[in-house]
């Protein structure tokens, strides 16, 4: 009777469990999608999306006071795959540094691609090559170059930028690169010290796919082991009827030794074979580049200048700047320009070939000045120099006036009668005047 | 009432019952099997992530340490529930081949195809032998202590030789801009990553760093004690989120 009873319950549960299975799968199905959601938004956090340069994301105070890029130049701007193309620049890290910014002990130079689409084959600092990352002292000077090699077809916007410790990316100027061809022809391949050449495309993938599968087939064959029986409703039922001695069988405990002992045994016998044939392996190497700045090429001393006071006009969109400006060379000089955040000022009456950025933001005549004459050698005059564009908006500068630090800093470049040029730094707090 | 029942009483399913457990054993495998990618790689990605993700952060210290810890964390879940119910040995093994298939599978589109990185540069590491070896360790023994000890440290301290036939060969000198550069770091340095500069990597760093030559194998002993705790803490959270409410009252 007993038996009988047991078993119509038996019955009954397993139809509430198929009923059951469904919206169990659903449910399951939809976590998983959800799973799948997240997994996605997490690639996507850490690997950035393509065209997120961030050029305009710092504070304003940060892209003006930290590294002041120019001079940027591209070798070529229209090339081909496995061509190769320079990118070469100067900045001056400002002296003015920021205090909430943690100052600059590990910089990494950079360029802002959508993925390897380029890859980097060599990179200098002052004309030394440097593969990992440096300190930079504000007040230094620094020059760069950075070569690159087409890898990917297609059209990027492409800036040279820093990335700083703890603080972010400092954007440099951006073009507009063409890469043609066909991705197919690229070819990457580099020498190790032995003299072994090695392609870097391609470069230990099959032997990794081997050890992979080599291990996916034994830990399938384990699975499969157990899965070819019925698993868990009978062995559950088994277990609890103390039938456990059926489940694990000895055969399967033989298994169990033979892995206890033969995978540790393939595991030391592989990685005596590796270490026998790559005896020369070597650390991943970590350490900073050490480069010090070039002597001085902003504020050289030749030319002098302190600025004095300076208003942003809201209404006007202009940063008026009160300079006091001493001509120490031995030729009239005249300001050709001011930078600051990307943003290039020109004077329209200087009549100098200025050297500014490729396509660089430029206010062909934002600058002007209130007295326009060359400062003579030796004089020394108080200047009210006015940068006036919608620029200042634009390129979200003019947040300035509302950070919690609300200094400016930027180049003003000179340029005297032979065409030489001086470049001073500046900074000041800024006052604004809203009428 | 189980407990009732004894061997004497038992009666294996047959004909259709036989045939309705086994369905049920697929879909809860393939369930399984869907959830474990899913959330095991997820769990991965976001906790080991960089050591696994790129070639040149595969170092001697960090790497052997974290990927273990992590990598214990749902085999131990998993195989509390399918040991303690069911006497299936094969958690350990069923989640790192999961991790391994979602791992792959997010190299090859998320970072080859979608982020143009060479798969070599972002080739997993194994886990396997490591799992296949808990899982024995965990039959053989039947003991939660035993596992723990003897088969969280063989986890962690196989970690190490076994992943180095993979990437033993990255690890070969270059002469790069007047220094020496493994081929792993020459990965780093010419395929460009905008938001991962050099100095962000957590390599070689630390105490342990003092050790100079020895300091994997003092990593992989530190990584064998943590794995040991960290097996046991995630038998225990298995053991709390698995239910059998429903098989009870077959
Ligand atoms: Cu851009």
């Amino acid at each position: 009777m007993k038996t009988t009873k047991k078993r119509n319950v038996e019955i009954s549960v397993k139809t509430i469990n198929c009923n059951e299975a469904k919206p169990n799968l659903q449910s399951s199905l939809l976590d998983y999608l959800l799973l799948l959601g997240m997994i996605f938004s997490v690639y996507m956090l850490t690997l950035q999306p393509a065209h997120a340069h961030g050029e305009k994301n710092l504070e304003p105070y940060v892209r003006m006071r930290t590294i002041q890029w120019y001079d940027v130049q591209w070798s070529k701007q229209k090339f081909n795959v496995n061509d190769e193309v320079s990118v070469t620049g100067k900045f001056h890290v400002a002296e003015d540094w920021p205090i909430s910014v943690p100052k600059p002990d590990a910089a990494f130079l950079n360029i802002s691609t959508p993925g390897p689409v380029m890859v980097r084959t060599e990179r200098y600092l002052n004309g030394k090559p440097y593969m990992n990352s440096v300190a930079l002292q504000p007040g230094g000077d620094y020059d760069f170059k950075v070569v690159l090699k087409g890898r990917l077809p297609g059209r990027y916007h492409i800036h040279p930028f820093f990335n700083l410790l703890d603080a972010g990316q400092v954007m440099g100027p951006g073009v507009w690169l063409d890469i043609g061809g066909d991705e197919a022809d690229f070819t990457n391949n580099i020498q190790t010290i032995n003299g072994q050449a090695i392609n870097m495309e391609t470069y230990g993938l099959a032997n990794g796919i081997f050890w992979h599968s080599f291990w996916a087939l034994i830990g399938t064959a384990w699975l499969l082991w157990w899965v070819r029986r019925p698993l868990f409703i009978v062995r559950y039922r088994m277990l609890h009827a103390g039938l456990e001695e059926e489940l694990v069988t000895p055969l399967d405990r033989n298994i169990g030794k033979a892995i206890l002992v033969g995978v540790p045994l393939l595991v030391f016998v592989f990685y005596t074979m590796t270490v026998n044939e790559y005896p020369k392996a070597i650390p991943l190497q970590a350490s900073l580049d050490q480069i010090l700045p070039l002597s001085a090429k902003v504020n050289a001393g030749v030319v002098e200048v302190d600025t004095v006071r300076a208003e942003y006009r809201v209404a006007e969109r202009s940063m008026k700047l009160s300079l006091k400006i001493k001509n120490g060379s031995d030729k009239a000089i005249q300001i050709g320009e001011f930078a600051t955040g990307g943003v290039h000022f020109l004077n329209k009456v200087a009549p100098v070939s200025q050297q500014h950025d490729a396509e660089s933001v430029v206010a062909a005549e934002g600058l002007s000045l209130d007295n326009p004459a060359p400062i003579q050698p030796g004089e020394e005059r108080a200047v009210l120099m006015t940068a006036g564009d919608a620029l200042w908006e634009s390129e979200k500068l003019d947040g300035l006036i509302k950070d919690a630090d609300s200094r400016i800093g930027g180049l003003i470049f000179f340029y005297d009668t032979e065409g030489e040029r001086y470049v001073s730094s500046v900074t000041a707090a800024v006052i604004p005047k809203f009428n | 009432m189980s407990a009732n029942l004894s061997t004497g009483t038992f009666r294996p399913y047959t004909g259709e019952k036989a045939r309705i457990a086994r369905a049920y054993d697929y879909l809860v495998l393939v369930l399984a099997l869907f959830l474990f990618i899913g959330s095991f790689h997820l769990h991965f990605a976001l906790t080991v992530g960089d050591w696994d993700f790129w070639v040149d952060w595969k170092d001697r210290q960090w790497w052997p340490l974290v990927t273990p810890l992590i990598g214990i964390t749902f085999p131990a879940a998993v195989q509390a529930v399918l040991w303690t119910n069911f006497r299936l040995p094969l958690g350990a093994t069923l989640c790192v081949a999961c991790l391994s298939i979602g791992t792959w599978i997010a190299r090859i589109f998320a970072y080859h195809y979608w982020n143009f990185f060479p798969i070599n540069m972002v080739m997993p590491s194994t886990l396997l032998p490591s799992a296949l070896f808990l899982d024995a360790v965990l039959m053989i023994s039947n003991s939660l202590t035993i596992t723990a000890i003897f088969g969280g440290s063989a986890f962690a301290l196989l970690f190490y030789p076994s992943n180095w036939p993979i990437f033993g060969m990255f690890h070969l000198p270059v002469e790069a801009g007047n220094s020496q550069l493994t081929v792993a770091d020459m990965f780093g340095f010419q395929y460009i990553r905008t938001g991962m500069p050099e100095y962000l990597r957590i390599i070689e760093r630390g105490t342990l760093r003092t050790y100079g030559q020895i300091a994997t194998p003092l990593s992989a002993f530190c990584s064998a004690l943590l794995c040991t705790l960290m097996y046991t803490l995630w038998w225990h959270i298995g053991k709390w989120f698995a239910t059998t409410r429903y098989l009870n009252r077959i």
